[in-house]
């Protein structure tokens, strides 16, 4: 609470003030009362006024400031009112009464919001569930009359499983509630996995897989590594350029407190001013436009999963050269005294 | 034996099986489904996760109490906690949906071999006419020469004595290989199938091996 913008706020109570004190003068003179009571009368005059006007500052300026205060002190400033106590002035209470009803409906809002996305969200979970049966039932349908349906069935089935595998992921890793489990794990089984998903596309584009030394123990939850893992290949696949050598190569670096996954390839890179911003939301880049097959989401996904895990994300790249991806896991002490 | 509610599905899996020399039964009954089984006592069964009138994990749960039989559960959830749950019930493996086909044969393959090693001890010698196959060694012995393969090599002839007389595809290879995490190029592939040939010509087999062109290659 500024005391100058409280006295501006005030004024009327000057102006009240001196009109009065001047007819109370007035009345004086024309009673013709001695100096003795004038001076007295003004003294008391003055003392009332300051009363008047300074009380109420006092006593509003420990609520307000602590209300101000505490706002920008929290960083979720809708939860401010549990940090103040009840007012003891009318206004006060007031407000405090106004606060706390805004707060009440605002929960109700917000939680009638979240029931709405959770049940959204188990609704798209089980659609995907759902969803996958009759693609099951292609994939082997389509296996089971090869001479009918050729590689490029098997390629669009599997980019159509991808896109679901996206949608699962991004409902997962956008809600709050806990949908993985970290446990110790085998790198090379995951890149194994990743690898056989993606084997055909791979191959159908000539590109040599090198795995060198992927045998370490990380932290993590594999399926959802899977995934990250196999938006960074998918995108090393799609990003390809056309020379007689193009890999994928992935290995490990293990450092004494953290292990990092490398996924390297030697593509058409990412020009140095759209690199900021590959992890964004929806963000396509000059590489997208070009190809026309992105949708942004890939990268965004991963780097969300990632951050929900513990694991950090990097990306390198230069234009026409290569790109590089790496993923850090932390080793967790605890974990090994544990063990 | 294939335990699953979609009938279309359980017909392709059951048509997939059968082309690879497996024989299936499918699981008519669902309320019944405990005593169908013990009934059928198959050598392994194909568990779906989501069927009618008893959840798959509480059969799995029921069916260990009196059966070892290796169990594979198939399910649409791709969960970690789902699948740290099936092994605990305990599942023998376990795989989602969709499911590519190559891989979900040499799963069956790797726990069949895996459960039948504790009962007979020469699961993994095969013979082809009258060559021995010894996988955990790695050698093919005729009489008494005696070669030795490499990993690659073992793993496609292995494969194709599975399905011997039947075309096997580069992609089924290749796969087979992948899944031991070999990651090779379609090149290397024509590379090892040129040096089994030349290892199962220096013992007398000269094609045995035959090119199906665009199709794949067959063991006759």
């Amino acid at each position: 609470m500024n005391i100058g913008a409280y006295l501006k706020d005030n004024l009327y109570k000057f102006f009240a003030f001196i009109i009065c004190y001047v007819f109370n003068l007035l009345i004086f003179f024309a009673f013709k009362v001695g100096k003795q009571v004038i001076l007295s009368s003004t003294f008391l005059y003055l003392i009332c006024f300051f009363l008047i006007l300074f009380v109420p500052y006092f006593r509003k300026k420990k609520f307000y400031n602590d209300l101000l205060a505490n706002i920008s002190l929290l960083d979720k400033s809708y939860l401010v009112l549990e940090t103040l106590s009840k007012p003891e002035f009318y206004e006060g209470e007031l407000l405090y009464q106004a606060l706390y009803e805004i707060n009440k409906s605002m929960n109700e809002n917000v939680r009638l919001i979240e029931e709405h996305l959770q049940n959204f969200k188990e609704y798209i979970e089980m659609w995907i569930h759902e969803v996958k049966i009759p693609l099951s039932t292609l994939v082997l349908i389509s296996n089971n009359h090869k001479e009918q349906f050729d590689t490029k069935t098997k390629l669009q089935l599997k980019r159509l499983e991808d896109y679901i595998e996206q949608v699962l992921y991004y409902a997962r890793c956008e809600n709050a509630e806990k949908d993985y489990l970290i446990k110790e794990i085998d790198l090379s089984k995951v890149i194994k996995n990743v690898g056989l998903k993606n084997m055909d596309e791979i191959l159908e584009n000539k590109i040599n897989f090198i795995v060198e030394n992927v045998q370490y123990q990380v932290l993590t939850d594999s399926k959802w590594l899977e995934f990250i893992l196999g938006q960074i290949i998918n995108n090393s696949i799609k990003y390809k350029r056309d020379i007689d050598y193009s890999y994928i190569k992935i290995t490990v670096e293990e450092q004494e407190e953290q292990t990092t996954l490398i996924i390297e390839d030697n593509g058409i890179g990412i020009k140095e001013s759209d690199l900021k911003q590959v992890f964004d939301k929806s963000f396509t880049g000059e590489n997208g436009r070009n190809t026309n097959q992105s949708t942004g989401m890939g990268l965004f996904i991963a780097k969300n999963m990632c951050k929900k895990l513990g694991h950090k994300i990097d990306i390198k790249s230069k234009y026409n050269e290569y790109t590089k991806v790496s993923i850090t896991f932390a080793k967790n002490k605890y974990y090994d005294v544990l063990k | 034996m294939i335990i699953e509610d979609d009938t279309i599905i359980c017909n392709e899996l059951s048509k997939l099986l059968e082309n690879n020399n497996y024989e299936t039964v499918i699981l008519n009954d669902f309320k019944n489904a405990f005593n169908e089984i013990l009934e059928a006592s198959p050598d392994l069964i194909l568990l779906d996760i989501n069927i009618p009138f008893i959840n798959g994990k509480t059969l799995l749960q029921n069916l260990r109490k009196v059966s070892n039989i290796p169990v594979i559960m198939v399910t649409s959830i791709n969960q970690e906690t789902d699948e740290a749950l099936s092994i605990s019930y305990g599942a023998d493996d376990y795989i989602t949906k969709p499911y590519n086909p190559t891989i979900l044969l040499l799963r069956i393959g790797a726990v069949l071999r895996r459960t039948k090693t504790n009962y007979n001890t020469n699961a993994n010698l095969f013979t082809y006419k009258d060559l021995e196959f010894d996988i955990t060694k790695g050698t093919i012995k005729k009489d008494n020469i005696e070669i030795t393969l490499t990993k690659n090599e073992i793993i496609i002839f292995s494969y194709l004595l599975n399905h011997q007389n039947k075309i096997v595809s580069r992609d089924e290879l290749i796969t087979a290989i992948w899944d031991t995490a070999d990651y090779i190029n379609d090149n290397t592939l024509t590379v090892n199938i040129n040096r089994l040939r030349n290892k199962l010509k220096e013992i007398g087999y000269t094609d045995a091996i035959d090119t199906r062109k665009g199709l794949g290659y067959i063991l006759s």
